[in-house]
């Protein structure tokens, strides 16, 4: 279970100016919950991760992870990242490994560790490839077995399917539910696409800008185990009334901002 | 354009490398060297051939061998300090900018001073003694291999070093798996870049500071107007530095093989 409370964050901007990163967000993640994290850009919801990871300072507040407050990055937690940060000359079996190594696991059950991992995201046969040799979809299934690999209990995900093309993106998200429904684990998942936002999430957390609030916490009934394939989520009522429900308010949002930045003196 | 270069017969492909248009250009290139040397040519400016013969004689002689030995000796050790300091050199100031503001100036100074004014000021302090042939190579070598790795170190993604602090690495963790890795493509770049130079210091010294080796042979020929001998100890100089630069390219390529520069078909910069 992840809590947090109060937390808040106040950025020195390049103009001097403070910027309001995160005000007052207050969250709880319950044990193995999906949980999907929905903002305009600029709404420090990539910021929030990095402090749940234990990568950023905060100001205000506290996060705690099963009661124990985050000091800073632990073992019970992973990241997958947005561009995917492989290393680009290590072979698929070593970036997987990575994070084992980082957590002292000797070379020999690692490598055993990381080639289950690789063949449970399909990558089998690709192991001495390096990242360079890979597509975008590849890539991010070798960040997602690095993830898994040290067995967390929380998996944060920042955008991590933003950087891949739409049909890879869907045969992606199809299958981290897949594993996710074998080997339920708590998943924080950073997106800015409201299908990707339903389709995943157990509960849709929708995040405003300026400053970064948690404006509105949508759940999402749908049933699992989720596809999306034909006779799917996607063509359910509740599916398409919430995604509808969630770009309203995102446009609003947009608006709120438009309508600000019209009514200065024009330059 | 892969199927086009399938349908070409295999002696075309075979032709078509870099080494057939160097070649190409190096036979052009000695033509109108012949051409111009029959046609225009003094007594201190051989045809080609002449230099080749000379080239030939040259290299039988005890005297030349003696003259590498000698220069080699200032440029290996030069080299390999400028190496041994230069990398360390450059890691740390990629790596701590607030280091780097205060030496950035000097290492400005290296990079732009016309190196043969120093030579008086070092002969003054060091004499005209191995040391100070070994000082010069290292300088004229030293700016290369820092730059160069500095910018190594530099562009190593951050997002890789939050990837690894994520998963608890320790700062000697980052540095040993993240840094020094990272910027290996560009620490091989300029080990090469800085080789070019300690030839070019190795030869500058002999020829304006202590009459010596190749140098020395240079000024005699010189003196003696032996054109073609004088051509013929400058090609061997060039010779050796093409041969070094060749192998330094084979080494970066096969440290850094996922490098983009170092991947095949990418043009040497």
């Amino acid at each position: 279970m992840i809590e947090i409370s109060g937390l808040g964050k106040t950025f020195i901007g390049q103009d001097g100016a403070a910027v309001r990163a995160l005000d007052d967000v207050n969250l709880t993640v319950q044990e193995n919950e999906f949980l999907t994290v929905l903002g305009p850009s600029g709404c420090g919801k990539t910021t929030m991760l990095k402090m749940i990871a234990g990568l950023l300072p905060w100001d205000q507040g506290e996060i705690a992870i099963g009661g124990a407050p985050v000091r800073g990055p632990g073992p019970d937690r992973s990241m997958v990242f947005q561009n995917f940060a492989l290393l680009p000359w290590a072979t698929v079996l070593d970036n997987v490994a990575f994070g084992l190594r980082m957590r002292g696991v000797g070379k020999k059950e690692r490598e055993e560790r990381s080639r289950e991992l690789i063949s449970l995201v399909g990558l089998s046969g690709f192991e001495s490839k390096r990242p360079g040799e890979l597509s975008g979809g590849m890539q991010q299934r070798v960040g997602l077995a690095r993830a898994l690999a040290v067995e967390p209990s929380v998996l944060l995900m920042d955008e991590p399917f933003g950087a891949v093309d739409e049909q890879t993106r869907r045969l992606l998200q199809e299958e981290l539910l897949a594993i996710w429904e074998k080997n339920r684990l708590t998943v924080v998942f950073i997106t800015h696409s409201m299908e990707e936002a339903v389709l995943l999430g157990d509960r849709v957390v929708l995040m405003s800008a300026r400053p970064g609030q948690i404006s509105e916490i949508v759940p999402v009934p749908l049933e699992r185990p989720r596809s999306s394939d034909v006779g799917g989520v996607e063509r359910s009522s509740d599916y398409v009334n919430i995604t509808a429900y969630l770009w309203e308010r995102l446009r609003e949002m947009h608006e709120e901002r438009s309508v600000v930045a019209g009514s200065g003196p024009s330059v | 354009m892969v199927t086009a270069a399938r349908r070409r017969p295999a002696w075309v492909r075979a032709l078509d490398s870099n080494l057939t248009y160097q070649i190409g250009t190096f036979v052009l290139f000695a033509l109108g060297w012949q051409v111009y040397g029959t046609v225009w040519g003094g007594l201190l400016v051989p045809t080609f051939t002449e230099t080749v013969e000379a080239f030939v004689e040259l290299v039988g002689t005890r005297e030349f061998w003696d003259a590498m030995f000698v220069s080699n000796q200032a440029l290996v050790i030069g080299f390999a300090l400028a190496v041994g300091i230069g990398v360390p050199v450059g890691v740390v100031l990629g790596r701590f900018r607030t280091l780097e503001r205060y030496l950035n100036v000097y290492l400005n100074i290296l990079l732009v001073t016309p190196m043969a004014a120093i030579i008086p000021l070092l002969v003054m302090s060091v004499g005209f003694g191995l040391l100070s042939r070994v000082i010069l190579v290292t300088i004229f070598a030293i700016v290369m291999v820092i730059v160069n790795v500095r910018a190594g170190v530099r562009q190593v993604d951050p997002a890789l070093i939050q990837m690894a602090r994520s998963f608890g690495a320790s700062e000697r963790e980052i540095w040993m798996r993240i840094l020094i890795p990272g910027a290996l493509p560009s620490i091989m770049t300029g080990i090469r870049l800085g080789l070019g130079r300690a030839v070019t210091g190795m030869v500058i010294v002999e020829l304006l500071m202590v009459s010596l080796a190749l140098g020395n042979l240079i000024l005699e020929y010189r003196g003696m107007f032996n054109g073609p001998a004088l051509y013929a100890t400058i090609a061997a100089i060039l010779i050796e530095a093409l041969v070094l630069i060749s192998l330094a390219r084979l080494l970066e390529r096969k440290v850094a093989p996922w490098a983009p520069n170092n991947q095949k078909g990418a043009n040497q910069r």
